[in-house]
């Protein structure tokens, strides 16, 4: 680990404030002063933040035109005079998680020069300060009154292109971040209102685009102006020292909500294991993630203790993206009422990753290609706040299986017309959301860290790009099985047309397509992986000739059927080859086999289902008119039952901390989650089945000890691959029954031979390891 | 004598204009309105009772008024009744093999974008619409026609034929056909209509490319589905309909209000009914839109509309007056093409909720409806609403609410104020003084958004305030606004507001053309397009008995820059295109982009792209003098009002006062009112705070509004 002195400094580690960087701010008065604010006043000042902030998106968005902002890959955001947020939006949620340490760097570093004055902008793309990878370029614009900095307004948007050695920004083959789109730290593009052309010009010099580089700079510019002039007259109208009060109880007020839910859990250590697969094309290893969160009272503590050391290639987040995905996912979940004011919650946590890990890399790694991981990191978090909201009984309706990674294919070439083209195709905007209790997922409902993305007509794309949909639909069988059914994702297949060349390359994130989708919660299972298939040679037109389409492009004739790696480096599509995109689905919720037949047949009716997974995994037989034969499904659901019976007793890793010693506490039963409780036992507190009422261990156990487990291969999972096509790693999928009435309690994604994750530790010994980082964090403040 | 009937069905009132004209002469010599009961599912009789009622103060029975009616607009809700009570057809939908679930699909997030940030932010809560068609009912048809028209898989009739007979068996009552690129060759589209008539006769066939034109496979899948599945109600009621008017002996024209806020004939209405849904908002627009253009006045420049009934706030906007217009309308989460007026909607009206959630009051969204409703109502709602507060704050008179047809309960109002002021030390008044001012902020927040989107400042705008609430808050949110003009149009027959705004109505008729059409844009090929559009528009003008001379067309074009997505719709010249025509057209679209969207935001070296083109035909038929229409209630000005105690807000501070109450129907044009006062009317009321001016014109109240106290805009 490095010095000390060399922490957190924003050139090899990711810039972090420290506890006494207000110290270094210089030359710039900061406006502090509040006044109280009336219930009221507040009501109508809150309403018309959020008002000013999503105009401003809208501001950005018209005068930008940009496609790639159009499907809202942008944020923006209202933030205190020292970067604490008050707004956020629902857009790329994770993208502005970051702006709050750019603006703390500009402050601390560069207030005393080039200084910090009315009319200045400072625009950075630096990952390792504050940016989500080098394309999110952050403009930090702030609001002074009387001379004092009273605010910030800030967006961060996703630019076309930036250099490096693939288009777009995403490349799946840059060893470092000196292959990467070109990387800069924070400095001053307009300066007292006047933009700086030699400036302006170092960045667009860099981009394959430049043009359009240039409209998209100005539209964010425009969009801070305008957020900026209605913050300075908000405060004209109800006194700046009234609009900072507001401010200041808009954070409070989510810090309260926030603290009191986290008060309402029960103390204790949540984990989630992720993989990423694949540094490089052609790299055949396995990379492992671990995401942990400590709550003792009101507060948390993050890290990514368990988290392999950064590698050369395409795997790696920044500090910046671990805090902004963390911060977007509990904007969504537990924030919402709020309206994203973040800032409160952000109070409650000390991140505490430790750098040089893939979730918290150092300069000089690659980031921008690996930014596709924040995905992953995002399900991660997602998942873990899931186990926390369930042990509450009013917050367990929030819960819900995350989405899978992200996948992503890339169409470059000339058309016939000789023009050039380049793309994403964005079909991964259409994910399935995952299933909650009560509920079952979306299908094809949409992306959970970016809820308004959407994804475009066919007819609007083969305008644009020489291809041809052959189809694009709900994919059967794609979401996690479970009582509550997760969301199908998009199936969609296409072949050139009129292109002169055409050549795809995909970039997907985690284990995307060698391993699942959405993860499963409380023994719904995980959804399959996403796939990308290429069939060259086939016999489409032949098909076309004979007046029919395919359902399938498995139902054509071939000369090589492909199927592409996570990353793969260009492979050519000529007339006659198809390339099949399937975005993976959300994860299940529950024990599928308590899922009711009825559900199940018309799931299969209405083509979300196939007939041999309702058999294999609902335990669902169908009469010949499709409704679901009651009789053969009981005695189909008591067969599952009965192997589940000679699953073997989790013993693996049992230690000292798995006999029952927590001694009884009186309170009452409390559910931890669908399937767990917590009660006293005589004169012990101990876990057990809340079906029934099986104790699974000591209350401060890791509960799965207690249960049996299966370990088998994961193509139990419909249509997934067998995960040696792509990695070497042995994965497979773990399954966890209560050793009573046997119900499926868990599923998860495993490398074998690892132990079982503990994802649930409660007691308050546990968080009591916490308390040294929680000093710490208190001194941020 | 004779009239000319205006008739706009609600969902709980039918109301019927009937201007009466002596033939020959220029003006109208007498307007009166009448008010029936909507009687849903036949809504032919609340029709007809309409009628009754208007005739009766003629002195006349139904049958003798309609003999000498020589038109009838009408604006109907059996479209979207249709909908919301889920009395639509069974239809089957066919589309293009592997494309059936655009619309399951739903764009995915794209769905999302018209809910409140409340909900966006909520994901846990986010679900999709139901399907409008099941699935099982929706078929694929083998047949594939590219971009460029070429026809990739020629239609395959033998399974089509299969599909279609599956679908009948399985009591399939209406067809939808939408395929890709029916906009481009609409040849196998056609032919399954054949199929389909011939397989299933009778039965209610909605083709995509005669529904809309545009390229969006989703939107214009969902607006042949809902054209479908509103097509055999809708006939079967204008069926109903004619039988009754013939009855009474009519002969003239009907014409129907359409969401693009003209009137279509009959004809039309019966083959693409999905044009008439939504068309109630868009009245009101119409009529704002009459009485912004009628050239004597000032009557305010450009306008925002603000319409406040019990669930929702709508916004709409009048800019060198003509409405704003749009190409989609949502229905639930779904989205469709028609072209239609802008309106936006919160759910902030008179039936809001408003609650105390620990730190903050908020108000809506959610509504207390009309049952159990507010709880001055008394049918049982417990929750204190915006028109309990209204009432508490003396806004609302309880004796003279709906023209006194229902007595509200002041007690209840208060007793639930005092309850939800408690946590805050507040009492009723104060807390009600609180719930008005978050909903007027928000409602003003509503409006700061629309105009933004549009490129618009607020400040220019004169708001045009209706529907039963909307006066209640308008001189509030004008001044929230810094506005400086509110209008009540015609606020003596404010209930009748929408019927006028269809008897104002032109008959319109656009006629669409989805193009991919790349720059240097070849002149000729504009000119084939115009001539095609405006031959179509003219013969369906000419159907409906218009004859050529009558009808003034206008064209428009939908032009993006080829890289940006940007697309806005720009007027193009009449007449016969050069290239020199062609340059205007691009730097018209050139100038309009950068008044929209900011000077230098174009990028021209990518091109231009033309992606649509439209007609629209307009002839002026309902000519109804809307000068004479206010001027007809003669009134003095009687001294000696009567007064109430009012309290009024400012920032947190309230002020309660004895204010007077005025009859506005008393009130003789030109009269000048200044506020503090309550003006009541039979259907609303407006609010003039202390400063207000108010006059009496000849097209209803105009309110100068007093700029606010504390400061403006620096």
């Amino acid at each position: 680990m490095a010095h000390a002195t060399d922490q957190w400094n924003g050139r090899d580690q990711s810039y972090r404030s420290s506890p006494d960087w207000q110290s270094r701010i210089e030359s710039v008065e900061l406006h502090e002063q509040t006044s109280d604010v009336d219930p009221i006043t507040y009501e109508v000042i809150r309403h018309r933040l959020w008002t000013i902030n999503m105009a401003h998106g809208e501001t950005v968005l018209r005068a930008s035109g940009s496609p790639v902002l159009a499907a809202l890959d942008f944020n923006m955001t209202i933030m205190t005079e020292t970067g604490e947020f008050v707004m956020s939006a629902p857009f790329s949620t994770f993208l502005v998680g970051g702006s709050s340490l750019a603006i703390r760097f500009v402050l601390e570093r560069l207030s005393r020069a080039p200084g910090i004055e009315p009319g200045d902008v400072f625009v950075v793309n630096d990952p390792w300060i504050g940016a989500n990878h080098q394309m999110d370029v952050l403009f930090l614009h702030p609001v002074f009154l009387d001379g004092a900095l009273f605010a910030w307004v800030a967006n961060a948007g996703h630019h076309y292109d930036l250099g490096g050695i693939v288009p777009g920004g995403w490349p799946q083959n840059a060893p470092d971040v000196y292959s990467d789109p070109f990387c800069f730290p924070p400095f001053k593009l307009v300066e007292k209102g006047t933009l700086r052309n030699d400036l302006e010009e170092i960045i667009l010099r860099q981009s394959r685009m430049r043009d359009l580089v240039a409209l998209d700079l100005r539209a964010q510019l425009a969009g801070n102006k305008f957020a900026h002039d209605e913050l300075v007259a908000l405060c004209a109208r109800y006194g700046p020292d009234v609009v900072k009060g507001a401010m200041r109880k808009v954070i409070a007020d989510a810090q309260a909500a926030f603290s009191k839910q986290l008060s309402a859990m029960p103390d204790g250590r949540w984990s989630d294991v992720r993989y990423i697969d694949e540094a490089l094309p052609g790299d055949r290893k396995t990379y492992r993630t671990q995401l942990n969160v400590t709550k003792q009272g009101d507060r948390l503590v993050i890290d990514n203790d368990g988290t392999d050391e950064q590698v050369e290639g395409v795997v790696g987040i920044v500090y910046s993206t671990f805090q902004g995905s963390i911060m977007g996912a509990l904007a969504v979940t537990m924030l919402y009422d709020e309206l994203f004011a973040v800032g409160g919650a952000e109070r409650q946590i000390d991140f505490r990753p430790t750098p040089g890990r893939l979730t918290c890399v150092n300069h000089p790694a690659e980031v921008s290609g690996g930014v596709m991981n924040c995905e992953t990191h995002h399900h991660a978090i997602h998942t873990i706040i899931s186990g926390m909201q369930g042990t509450v009984d009013e917050l367990r309706k929030d819960i819900y299986a995350p989405g899978g990674d992200f996948p992503l294919a890339v169409l470059t070439g000339e058309k016939d017309s000789g023009a050039y083209y380049g793309q994403a195709l964005l079909e991964a905007y259409a994910p399935g959301t995952g299933a909650g209790p009560g509920h079952d997922g979306v299908d094809t409902g949409g992306k959970e860290s970016a809820p308004l993305a959407k994804v475009v007509n066919v007819e609007m794309i083969e305008q644009w790009y020489p291809v041809l949909y052959l189809y694009r639909r709900e994919a059967i069988d794609g979401g996690g099985v479970g009582s509550r059914r997760g969301g199908t994702g998009l199936e969609s297949a296409i072949t050139p047309y009129r292109a002169r060349t055409m050549t795809a390359v995909t970039n997907t994130g985690g284990q995307g397509v060698s391993t699942a989708g959405g993860a499963g919660l409380c023994g719904g299972f995980p959804a399959p992986p996403s796939r990308y298939t290429v069939r060259k040679d086939t016999n489409l037109l032949a098909w076309f000739a004979d007046r029919r389409l395919p359902d399938s492009v498995d139902d054509l004739e071939a000369g090589t059927t492909i199927r592409l790696a996570g990353k793969s480096n260009p492979i050519e599509l000529g007339e006659g080859d198809v390339l099949e995109l399937r975005v993976a689905g959300a994860g299940g919720y529950g024990d599928p086999i308590a899922r009711s037949p009825e559900l199940v047949a018309n799931d299969v009716r209405l083509g979300y289902v196939s007939a041999a997974v309702a058999k294999a995994l609902y335990g669902v037989a169908l009469a010949g008119d499709g409704e679901a034969d009651l009789a053969a499904s009981e005695r189909l659901r008591a067969e599952i039952l009965n192997d589940r019976a000679k699953w073997s007793r989790c013993d693996a890793g049992k230690g000292p901390g798995d006999l029952p010693s927590t001694p009884a506490t009186g309170e009452p039963v409390r559910r931890l989650q669908e399937y767990i409780e917590a009660k006293d036992e005589r004169d012990l507190r101990v876990l057990a089945c809340a079906q029934c009422g099986e104790v699974l261990g000591d209350y401060a156990s890791n509960y799965k000890h207690g249960l049996l487990i299966d370990e088998g291969p994961l193509s139990v999972l419909p249509t997934a691959p067998d995960p040696s096509a792509f990695i070497d790693a042995q994965m497979v999928l773990r399954r966890y029954c209560c050793p009573g009435c046997k119900v499926l309690i868990k599923t998860e994604v495993a490398r074998a031979g690892e132990p079982v994750v503990d994802d649930m530790r409660l007691g308050s010994a546990i968080a009591d390891g916490m308390e040294s980082g929680l000093a710490l964090a208190l001194s941020h403040e | 004598m004779s009239y000319v009937l205006g008739i706009d069905i609600g969902g709980t009132f039918t109301d019927c204009v009937a201007v009466e004209t002596d033939r020959g002469a220029a003006r109208a010599s007498h307007v009166e309105i009448g008010k029936a009961s909507s009687t849903p599912p036949d809504f032919e009789t609340g029709f007809v009772d309409s009628i009754s009622t208007v005739a009766s103060r003629y002195a006349l029975t139904p049958s003798a008024m309609l003999g000498s009616t020589t038109a009838i607009y009408h604006g109907c809700t059996v479209g979207t009744n249709a909908l919301v009570e889920g009395r639509t057809a069974k239809v089957g939908l066919l589309s293009t093999r592997g494309h059936r679930d655009a619309i399951f699909i739903m764009q995915g997030g794209g769905r999302l974008s018209k809910e409140p940030p409340e909900y966006i932010a909520h994901v846990a809560s986010h679900r999709k619409s139901d399907p409008l068609v099941p699935k099982d009912l929706c078929m694929e048809i083998d047949e594939r026609i590219a971009f460029d028209g070429s026809v990739l898989v020629t239609l395959n009739e033998d399974r089509a034929r299969r599909s279609i007979e599956a679908l009948v068996e399985r009591g399939v009552e209406a067809f939808a056909v939408a395929l890709l690129w029916s906009t481009v060759d609409p040849r196998h589209e056609h032919r399954l209509r054949a199929l389909i008539e011939e397989i299933a006769p009778g039965a209610f066939i909605s083709l995509s490319s005669e529904v809309s034109q545009r390229h969006g496979e989703y939107e214009r899948t969902v607006a042949t589905v809902m054209n479908s599945l509103v097509g055999p109600a809708m006939n079967a009621y204008l069926r109903k309909l004619e039988v009754r008017l013939e009855e009474h002996g009519y002969r003239g024209p009907l014409q129907l209000m359409g969401c693009s806020g003209g009137l279509m004939s009959v004809e039309q209405a019966r083959v693409l009914p999905v044009l008439t849904i939504g068309s109630g908002p868009v009245a009101g627009l119409i009529g704002s839109a009459a009485i912004a253009n009628l050239s004597s006045a000032s009557y305010g420049g450009d306008i925002i509309t603000g319409d406040m009934g019990g669930t929702s706030y709508d916004v709409g906007m009048i800019v060198a007056g003509e409405p704003v217009t749009r190409a989609t309308v949502s229905y639930e989460q779904y989205e469709y093409y028609a072209p239609t007026l802008e309106v936006r909607s919160i759910g902030a009206g008179g039936g809001s909720i408003v609650k105390w959630d620990g730190p903050t009051l908020r108000v809506g969204p959610e509504s207390a409806g009309a049952r159990p409703g507010p709880v001055c109502y008394g049918r049982g709602g417990e929750k204190p609403t915006v028109t309990d507060a209204d009432l508490v704050l003396g806004y609302l008179n309880p004796d003279y609410f709906l023209g006194a047809r229902l007595k509200l309960d002041v007690d209840g109002a208060r007793a639930a104020y005092s309850k939800l002021g408690d946590p805050m030390g507040y009492g009723p008044e104060q807390a009600a003084a609180a719930a008005v001012r978050i909903v007027e902020n928000q409602m003003a927040d509503a409006i700061r958004l629309a105009t933004i989107h549009r490129g618009y400042d607020v400040r220019d705008f004169t708001l045009y305030a209706y529907g039963g609430a909307g006066p209640v808050h308008a001189t509030g949110v004008a001044r929230e606004l810094d506005l400086q003009r509110v209008i009540v149009p015609l606020s003596n027959f404010a209930s009748g507001w929408s019927a006028f705004g269809i008897a104002a109505s032109d008959a319109i008729v656009i006629a669409e053309l989805g193009a991919a059409l790349a720059s240097p844009f070849d002149a000729e090929t504009l000119n084939d397009h115009w001539r095609h559009l405006e031959d179509q528009a003219q013969q369906k003008m000419s159907a409906q008995g218009i004859s050529a001379n009558k009808v003034s067309i206008e064209r428009f074009v939908d032009m993006r820059y080829t890289l940006q997505v940007n697309e806005i719709q720009v007027r193009a010249a009449p007449g016969h295109y050069t290239s020199a025509s062609v340059d205007t057209l691009v730097a018209a679209f050139e100038r309009e982009y950068e008044r929209l969207f900011g000077s230098e935001t174009g990028y021209a070296d990518a091109g231009f792209t033309i992606s649509g083109l439209r007609v629209r035909a307009a002839a002026p038929i309902g000519d109804v003098p809307f000068m004479q229409i206010a001027a007809a209630s003669n009134g003095a000005r009687p001294g000696g009002w009567p007064t109430r105690r009012v309290t009024w807000y400012e920032m947190s501070e309230v002020k309660t006062e004895d204010v007077p109450i005025i009859s506005g129907e008393a009130l003789a044009q030109g009269v000048e009112v200044d506020g503090p006062a309550v003006i009541e009317y039979p259907d609303t009321t407006v609010v003039l705070r202390p400063g207000d001016a108010a006059h009496v014109s000849d097209i209803g109240l105009i309110v100068d509004v007093t700029r606010k106290q504390d400061g403006g805009r620096s």
